[in-house]
């Protein structure tokens, strides 16, 4: 009985440690490497005018941020991709409550190589081609060539969106080559002919091809819009609605000011 | 052991070969033990209590799997090491037309009470596997999903009902039916129940009913609140044993009571304790236990995810007897390690 009291006792004290090390006017960010570029500079602007605050940007990818925000450990998690069941069940079993915010619009764009000839293609002609329904592109009126079918890999928030909106739910072809990041993408697409892939609108360059989707060309008015079949919003989540410092930066990162970084960035304002 | 070296190997090839993406990780659990009893000391070991080698191939976007070795030190006097297989199942989604569910068939594991997502907060076992309810993985075909807006998830299960230890040794022809829920109505606040209904050893043997044939029916109950860095699991078990052969022979129930707070100091030091009660049989008097354990984890390094990579743990347990017999404590310092690597 002596020892369990001590024990007891020895738990409560440690408890009762204050340990807890203010964070003061640290804002701490972490996750998408898509939304990356939105939080570091929309950061370095907030820094400029509001100097007593620090805020630290890291990425690490859509789900690096969720978990960081579920672990407590930042303030802001960046996700190009809306939180899973799984990460919603385990963030609220452990008390946390993520709260989404919409901080740009984003268009996940196909892309070939310019010495293709093929200039659209439908969703149904994309979702058959990573599913390794054609193999050439002659089978849809392209040239006599085969098929190189690029991906992101599967933890990406980008491979995440293209799997819901163009996959539907269907078995990816095996074959593909998985990449980890979108410029990794786009530079393999601009050296192999025969390549198809995807990115974010912000990583389009004049190295490789864009298609338009169903009739329509990814652009920043389509994709705002809606009217561009493969579009998406960026995230940063929090635990609860935001307050103080946080609060104040979210503000910001959507104001005229920090929507006009967004667009600076490629991306597309989200309001 | 050559032989089971050259068995993971040939897995890992075939897997890496066969799969669109595969997760290797390994998790090693290196435990020193001290227990004294009536003044004597019963242990004092240094032993690798656990390590797990893990596989988890993604063939494509609505298939995955997960195999699992499992090793031990102090199971395998022979060559060093016993080796069980704990892990092989695949998950199928969008099989079945329900949002966010999986169909799981193979060696997977026991949604009951909290075994199946117990993260080892004290060294000991989840109540249900130190307390001998269920094995925590067992051969099976089930159905596990989400219950929308993050409110919870659910899990509808058939079972071989030999666990994993013991599979091929027991003669068992009935199936173990399982139904798990557990609900989040506020972050926080989280409820569950899970019903198991068991069978053992044949109904009839050569045409004459078999008296060691068992019917059990289990039950558990769970609750955790969390709230900012304290937490507290509780949970209840019961397990009620019918001789349906034997004339007159009274149902024994078992059950267990068990909670754990916890504390989350800083990103490095959590605080935590159990207290476990435990009663074999509710009809007799003076047949149970109870144990308190105490301790500290100390998270050494953490990954991107902020998993644990790095963890010492250190727990000391009392254990209390309703009989005469004296109390035994134990402490229990380990230090588990983890790494993983994900080839594409």
């Amino acid at each position: 009985m002596y020892k369990k009291t001590v024990i007891i006792i020895a738990l409560l004290a440690l408890v009762a440690i204050p340990v807890f090390a203010k964070r003061g006017n640290k804002v701490t960010i972490a996750g998408s490497t898509t939304v990356l570029p939105i939080a570091q500079s929309c950061a370095e602007e907030f820094m400029n005018c509001h100097p007593d605050v620090n805020i630290s940007v890291r990425g690490g990818g859509s789900s690096v941020g969720i978990a960081s925000i579920i672990a407590g450990t930042v303030d802001i998690g960046d996700a190009s991709r809306h939180i899973k069941d799984k990460e919603l069940v385990q963030a609220r079993e452990m008390g946390i409550n993520p709260v989404e915010n919409v901080v740009a619009n984003d268009g996940i764009v196909v892309i070939v190589n310019p010495a293709n000839s093929i200039k659209a293609l439908s969703l149904d002609q994309v979702k058959d081609i990573y599913t390794g329904k054609f193999l050439n592109w002659k089978e849809i009126g392209g040239p006599n060539m085969p098929i190189v079918v690029i991906s992101r890999d599967v933890s990406s928030g980008t491979f995440e969106v293209f799997k819901e909106k163009v996959m539907q739910g269907t078995a990816g072809i095996d074959g593909a080559l998985m990449l980890a990041s979108n410029n990794a993408v786009v530079s393999t697409v601009a050296s192999t002919p025969g390549a198809i892939g995807y990115a974010g609108l912000g990583y389009v360059t004049s190295s490789i091809k864009v298609l338009s989707i169903e009739g329509v060309m990814p652009s920043k008015k389509t994709i705002q819009s809606g009217e561009y079949p493969i579009s998406r919003t960026l995230h940063m989540y929090t635990n609860g609605k935001a307050k103080g410092n946080v609060k104040l930066f979210l503000d910001f990162v959507l104001s005229p000011a920090g929507q006009k970084i967004v667009e600076a960035q490629g991306f597309v304002r989200a309001n | 052991m050559k032989r089971a070296f050259f068995v993971i190997f040939l897995i890992m090839m075939v897997t890496s070969w066969l799969a669109a993406e595969t997760k290797f990780k390994m998790e090693l659990w290196n435990r020193w033990t001290y227990a004294r009893a009536d003044g004597e000391t019963i242990q004092n070991e240094m032993a690798l209590k656990r390590g797990y080698f893990r596989l988890e191939p993604k063939f494509g976007q609505n298939i995955s799997g997960r195999f699992n070795l499992d090793f031990f030190s102090d199971d395998g006097p022979d060559d060093g090491a016993g080796i069980k297989l704990k892990y092989a199942y695949l998950d199928f989604v969008n099989l079945i037309p329900i949002r966010g569910s999986k169909l799981t068939a193979g060696l997977m594991k026991t949604y009951f009470g909290t075994i199946y997502d117990w993260d080892y907060t004290t060294i000991d076992k989840d109540p249900s596997d130190k307390y001998k309810f269920v094995s925590s993985t067992d051969y099976g075909v089930g159905i596990f999903g989400y219950v929308p807006n993050g409110l919870g998830s659910y899990a509808v299960n058939l079972y071989n009902g030999e666990g994993y230890k013991k599979t091929g040794s027991d003669i068992n022809k009935d199936m173990n039916i399982n139904a798990n829920l557990r609900l989040t109505p506020i972050p926080g606040v989280t409820v569950g129940g899970s019903y198991m209904m068991q069978t053992k050893n044949d109904d009839e043997i050569d045409g004459e009913k078999n008296p060691d044939r068992q019917e059990n029916t289990l039950i558990a109950g769970m609750s955790k609140l969390a709230y900012g860095h304290a937490s507290l699991l509780t949970q209840y078990l019961m397990k009620t044993v019918s001789l349906p052969n034997v004339d007159d022979a009274e149902d024994v129930t078992t059950s267990v009571i068990s909670l754990m707070p916890a504390y989350k100091l800083n990103n490095i030091f959590d605080v935590v304790a159990r207290y476990d009660i435990y009663d074999p049989d509710t009809d007799t008097d003076d047949d149970g236990e109870s144990t308190f354990i105490g301790g500290v984890n100390y998270h050494i390094m953490r990954d991107a995810k902020n998993a644990p990579k790095l963890l010492v743990q250190a727990n000391y347990q009392i254990t209390s007897y309703e009989d005469a017999k004296d109390d035994e404590s134990e402490l229990m310092v380990q230090l588990r390690w983890i790494f993983s690597e994900t080839f594409k």
